[in-house]
């Protein structure tokens, strides 16, 4: 039997440098100049910036990374998250309840998916397909929300994204709120770093998050540059931070000094 | 330079919280680590803010926000509450609490919510 196609358009496929290629979306396979890749076995996508070109990230051993034209970026999206490899449930879910601690404006409960893959949460709708990198989540925990006039149970998923902590909720019949609830509980247990902080390392971590700078954070606690370096060193180790900036000490040359000197 | 009085537990909290005060140019004028104590506090140094833990021994932020409105009804308390405690930021909003700032803090969110409270 032939395989039903859904799109078949000129595209770009990325390999160190964009290329026209023919993108061809059928059913069950997604074709891009010569690579062949099954629907259901993509591991994951998510919408990437190269080069300043908004583009399709799709893991499937490695990366491809694809551009439809403009107008059909949205639709092969859509298609290619409803159709990860992934675990899915049904579910009721409200994505960005809240952000800071703010309930967001204009977000409405979705019927739709919740799905799990290798490395993200979805919440997938015909409008919305948001995608939790899961190494950008926090917690999971249920509660009882007012939804619609009434008490019900819900699955609270508390994420970071550029900084802010977000909440989004899930919704589904009790027993299956529990089997998502649990699932997660696993699959964040198995995602977080396996290091046991000291206080001291909690102060710091507390300290950058709340913006203090290197500087400020020495004398905040009472350490030197170097013992402060020591516990950076370890924090980015264990994945918990990265290092954007280098401190430079510099000494002045006797050129240096001389310049001093004139300085009146 | 309005004067504020901060109120947690943590004394580790309170200097942070203090450091990002002082740095935006506000007057710490106390520190207390309970309700109780803020409670006091408040009618002595009568701040022009105050910055209100939820969670604390002695005397919760909620009794305390209570207990300062019933002295000054125009007091103005902002919450200090962590994720998760929704719950508790509508009681506070209830009662009188003016804004809240969730835990852990970030410099910017909280001199912004500070500053809209103050309507600076």
């Amino acid at each position: 039997m032939t395989e039903k196609i859904h799109l078949r358009t000129p595209a770009k496929l990325y390999d160190g440098k964009w290329m026209d290629a023919e993108l061809v979306l059928g059913d069950e396979t997604l074709a891009i100049g010569n690579k062949r890749i099954p629907v259901k076995e993509v591991e994951d996508i998510d919408n990437v910036e190269i080069e300043n070109v908004s583009a399709i990230k799709i893991k499937k051993d490695g990366e491809i990374i694809i551009k439809p034209p403009e107008k059909l970026h949205a639709q092969v999206f859509r298609f290619l998250s409803f159709n990860l490899k992934a675990d899915r449930f049904a579910v009721y879910f409200l994505a960005r309840a809240t952000s800071g601690g703010v309930v967001s404006a204009g977000v409405q409960w979705e019927k739709g998916y919740f799905s799990v893959t290798e490395e993200g949460l979805w919440f997938l709708s015909p409008k919305k397909q948001e995608r939790i990198p899961l190494e950008n989540m926090g917690s999971v925990e249920k509660d009882v929300r007012n939804v619609g006039g009434q008490q019900r149970m819900v699955l609270v998923l508390s994420h970071v994204e550029k900084g802010s902590v977000l909440t989004s909720l899930i919704m589904c019949p009790e027993t299956t709120l529990e089997m998502v609830n649990n699932y997660l509980q696993r699959l964040i247990k198995s995602h977080k770093p396996e290091i046991e902080l000291t206080e001291e390392e909690k102060e710091i971590l507390t300290l950058i998050y709340s913006g203090l700078d290197s500087v400020s954070i020495e004398n905040f606690i009472g350490v030197s540059t170097e013992d402060l370096n020591a516990y950076y060193d370890r924090i980015v180790e264990a994945g918990l931070a990265n290092v954007v900036k280098i401190r430079k000490e510099i000494e002045l040359t006797p050129s240096g000094i001389s310049m001093v000197d004139k300085v009146k | 330079m309005p004067k504020v009085l901060i109120v947690d537990d943590t004394a580790f909290m309170r200097k942070l919280m203090k450091n990002i005060l002082f740095g935006a140019g506000f007057d710490v004028a106390g520190e207390a680590e309970n309700g109780k104590m803020a409670v006091e506090m408040y009618q002595q140094i009568k701040p022009d803010i105050v910055t209100m833990d939820v969670v604390m021994p002695e005397m919760t932020g909620i009794d305390a926000l209570k207990n300062i409105k019933s002295i000054d009804g125009n007091a103005k308390v902002v919450m200090c509450t962590a994720i998760g405690q929704e719950k508790i930021v509508k009681t506070a909003i209830k009662l009188g609490a003016k804004g809240y700032i969730i835990k852990p803090f970030q410099a910017p969110k909280v001199i912004e919510e500070i500053k809209k409270v103050l309507a600076m």
